[in-house]
């Protein structure tokens, strides 16, 4: 008795422990199989300002692929090529509440016809404007990117349109694609400080002098942080600045002409989302120290924003100057260098009253002027909403060495015009620190001539290195590249040198910024179900097939035996 | 393509091992020991040929694109070690010929299913991505099953004291093929660039003109006397 049952007890631990073993392994073991194709796609914007949320608050994505003409859209990858985007069609999927959408992008821009180029731009506000759960990604388009598109297209297209043996026929040979993001939700970052700097040249003479600050914010603005690389808004600006720090910073560096203002520059971070560093410097220096340049004496502040491109230039005020203040003298200049020196340039001043009630504020002079200091911006932009200003198409995709023939799609800088601009405000500003015009000096006079000239290859690098990588406000941190280059580079020039954080309050958060901008997407390669199944009946067949082959190899056996038997009989 | 897809691959390759091993009557024979005795040799005898591949061959530093026919070769050549693992167990073996053969057979077969293909087809066939390579594999197991029964068929013959000698020059040849077969397969691949499909095909074919040639020698053989 003990024996059976002994017997019995082995044979279940013979079987128990491999189907234990097996459970295990396919419970616990892991799986990362190398993808068809792996690529970097780019988050839409997700940032709330002043309690409003903008833009996709999703990033994880494990869904289908299927193109924007497929019939079934709930739960699936939407893939959209820039070509055939129109807002119907985002729309669209998101009403079907698609899985998630992936726009991809040209590698070289250029090749873009300009209306889709505008269409796109005069999307992106509107993308961002309704708040979606869907995650919205960009991709730059490679060959295998296209290949996956164009097979889903297929796919997409010829569903619910052909027979059943059609469609079985269609499951063995076609590929899905199951798109797949590798990182985690998205979150909001704690603690961004966003980071400004400014520097300064003070004036000879004494103290109480008047003091003119120039202000340009360095941040940039695009439907895709990690694509917005803002050349022309505000790349431009930021070089315009730097180029002015330079040349200025030699005039004061010799006695005869260092004149009798303070130069206050100031490079403001967070510009796009409501000027969020000039805001706080502003409250820094007005509220909470007793003595600082702003508060004593200042002539003017000068904005400059987007000055890249184009014959136009405005200056734009909140309040008409009044004569006789250094505000009007600065406009009279800068009309008589335009009108004498650059007769193609044509020069104009917009008045527009602050709106408070706005969201956000126009133009950066807006903030200095709610703190009642005088203040304008210069750009070649007649509108603030001048879609120009927060696209992800501001590259800077041709310099002005390469052919000047070719028309590029999307605002860009154009380097002469750019150092034609920047010559118009350093001769405007010259005029009125040194009181040209009061003694006498004629309108054709150039002082930015010769070695003190403005020059254009300085400009040229700089706004190169500016558009090299993203400057979107949430991916430059304190310790970034950019902003310790640019404060190295107005450390040259300049004196006293110093950064200034913002840091958004705890409780009531003027800005938050979130995670997860950019990721790895893996494309896999899929069948769908039925293929599986299909396959399963090939095996089962060719199993039994093979058994029947096996359980009758003795017929084969025999007739060889018969083959060969007569010859041996033969011998 | 998960566990499913996993699923029809491993039946695929193994199926076919268990209605042979089933149908050939080996298992009146209680002969599942003295198979995974023969697997056992495999192991030993694989182990030794890396060894000796590791410790004599250099790495060739050719370059990718030109294919080392030398090298590759003598490498093959190395694989004259299964033909003495082959004749090892089945020397062990006491019993008929078919008997003997089949035994080696099935076991050598089935450790090298179990040591080269279970652990890709696990992880690569459980995997989101979906790759025909899965497929060509298992079939290619069963092609070496058939392989393997030739291969121990043309071994015990060649080590029969009561060989005609009309039949020495044919097993030798087929011997020699079946050592080479490998190496004559990716020189096919190399030179005429034939798509996995294709070179599964003719990998097939070989192995079936192969096996016939063997079993028509082995009948032969056997009936003659």
């Amino acid at each position: 008795m003990f024996e059976e049952a002994s017997e019995v007890l082995e044979n279940m631990l013979k079987w128990s422990v491999p189907l234990s073993l097996v459970l295990f392994l396919v419970l616990v073991c892991p799986l990362r199989a190398e993808a068809a194709h792996e690529f970097s796609v780019y988050r839409m914007q997700q940032y709330d300002l002043q309690g409003q949320t903008y833009g996709s608050r999703n990033a994880i994505l494990n869904t289908e692929a299927r193109t924007v003409d497929a019939e079934v859209l709930s739960r699936r990858c939407v893939m959209v090529r820039l070509a055939d985007f129109s807002y119907e069609k985002y729309q669209k999927a998101l009403r079907q509440s698609a899985g998630a959408v992936v726009i991809i992008l040209p590698q070289n821009m250029s090749t873009m016809p300009q209306d889709i180029v505008q269409q796109f731009m005069e999307l992106e506000p509107e993308l961002l404007a309704t708040e979606t759960i869907v995650p919205v990604y960009f991709a730059l388009e490679d060959e295998e990117l296209l290949s996956i598109y164009t097979q889903t297209q297929i796919s997409s297209s010829s569903q619910g349109s052909s027979s059943a043996a059609e469609v079985l026929l269609h499951t063995a040979t076609a590929n899905g694609f199951q798109m797949v993001t590798s990182g985690a939700q998205s979150k909001a970052v704690s603690d961004w400080a966003i980071t400004s700097l400014e520097g300064r040249l003070t004036g000879a003479g004494g103290e109480d002098l008047p003091t003119i600050v120039l202000v340009a914010h360095y941040d940039s603005f695009g439907v895709a942080p990690w694509l917005s690389y803002g050349a022309d808004s505000n790349g431009s600006g930021v070089a315009v600045l730097l180029e002015l720090a330079r040349l200025f910073s030699r005039l004061y560096s010799y006695k005869r002409t260092h004149a009798g203002y303070n130069l206050l520059f100031f490079l403001s971070g967070g510009g796009k989302f409501n000027y969020q560093g000039t805001k706080r410097w502003l409250e820094d220096n007005l509220d909470h120290t007793d003595s600082s340049l702003l508060q004593d004496n200042v002539a003017f502040v000068l904005c400059l924003d987007t000055l890249g491109n184009s014959d136009n230039l405005h200056l734009h005020v909140s309040k008409p100057p009044k004569e006789g203040s250094p505000q009007h003298a600065l406009l009279r200049e800068l009309e008589t260098v335009a009108a004498h020196q650059h007769p193609d340039l044509k020069f104009s001043m917009v008045h527009k009253k602050i709106n408070l009630a706005d969201d956000t504020l126009a133009w950066e002079h807006e903030r200095f002027g709610i703190r009642r200091l005088p203040a304008f911006t210069l750009s070649h932009l007649e509108s603030h909403r001048s879609p120009a200003r927060h696209s992800i198409m501001d590259m800077r995709s041709v310099s002005s060495l390469e052919g000047a023939g070719e028309a590029t799609a999307g605002p860009h800088v154009d380097l002469t015009k750019l150092s034609r601009n920047t010559k118009v405000i350093a001769e405007a500003l010259a005029r009125v620190i040194y009181n040209l015009t009061e003694k006498g000096v004629g309108g054709d006079l150039q002082i930015f001539t010769e070695q003190m000239q403005v020059q254009e290859d300085q400009l040229a690098s700089l706004v190169d290195w500016l558009t090299a990588q993203p400057r979107a406000a949430q991916l430059l941190d304190k310790d970034s590249s950019i902003v310790n280059t640019l404060e190295y580079y107005l450390s040259r020039y300049l004196k006293d040198v110093k950064r200034h954080l913002v840091r958004a309050d705890k409780r009531d958060p003027e800005f938050v910024f979130y995670d997860q901008l950019k990721q790895t997407m893996n494309a896999y390669r899929v069948k769908p179900a039925i293929f599986d199944l299909l396959l399963a009946v090939c095996i089962a067949s060719y199993l039994g097939v093979l058994y029947l082959a096996v359980q009758n190899f003795g017929l084969l056996y025999g007739f060889l035996r018969r083959v060969t038997a007569p010859r041996v009989k033969q011998h | 393509m998960t566990l499913f897809h996993f699923g029809n691959c491993f039946s695929l390759a193994y199926f076919p091992y268990f209605i042979t091993y089933k149908c050939s009557g080996l298992s009146e024979y209680n002969a599942f020991w003295r198979c995974v005795q023969a697997g056992a040799t495999y192991l030993f005898v694989q182990l030794c040929k890396m060894l000796f591949l590791a410790t004599f061959f250099p790495t060739w530093e050719g370059g990718a694109g030109v294919y080392d026919f030398v090298g590759e070769f003598m490498k093959a050549t190395v694989d004259l070690a299964d033909l003495l693992g082959l004749h090892l167990v089945m020397s062990r073996n006491a019993g008929k010929g078919e008997y003997k053969i089949m035994v080696a057979a099935m076991g050598w077969a089935t450790a090298e299913l179990i040591m080269s293909r279970c652990i890709p087809l696990w992880v690569g066939a459980r995997g989101i991505e979906f790759d025909w390579k899965y497929i060509q594999m298992s079939f290619d197991s069963n092609i070496s099953l058939v392989h393997y029964i030739a291969m121990a068929a043309v071994v015990w013959m060649f080590t029969r004291y009561d060989l005609p000698k009309s039949f020495r020059l044919p097993v030798t040849i087929l011997l020699g093929l079946c050592v080479y077969k490998g190496f004559l397969m990716e020189l096919f691949v190399h030179v005429f660039l034939l798509g996995s499909w294709t070179a599964l095909l003719v990998k097939a074919v070989l192995t079936g003109a192969i096996s016939l040639c063997s079993l028509f020698l082995f009948v032969t053989l056997v009936h003659s006397n």
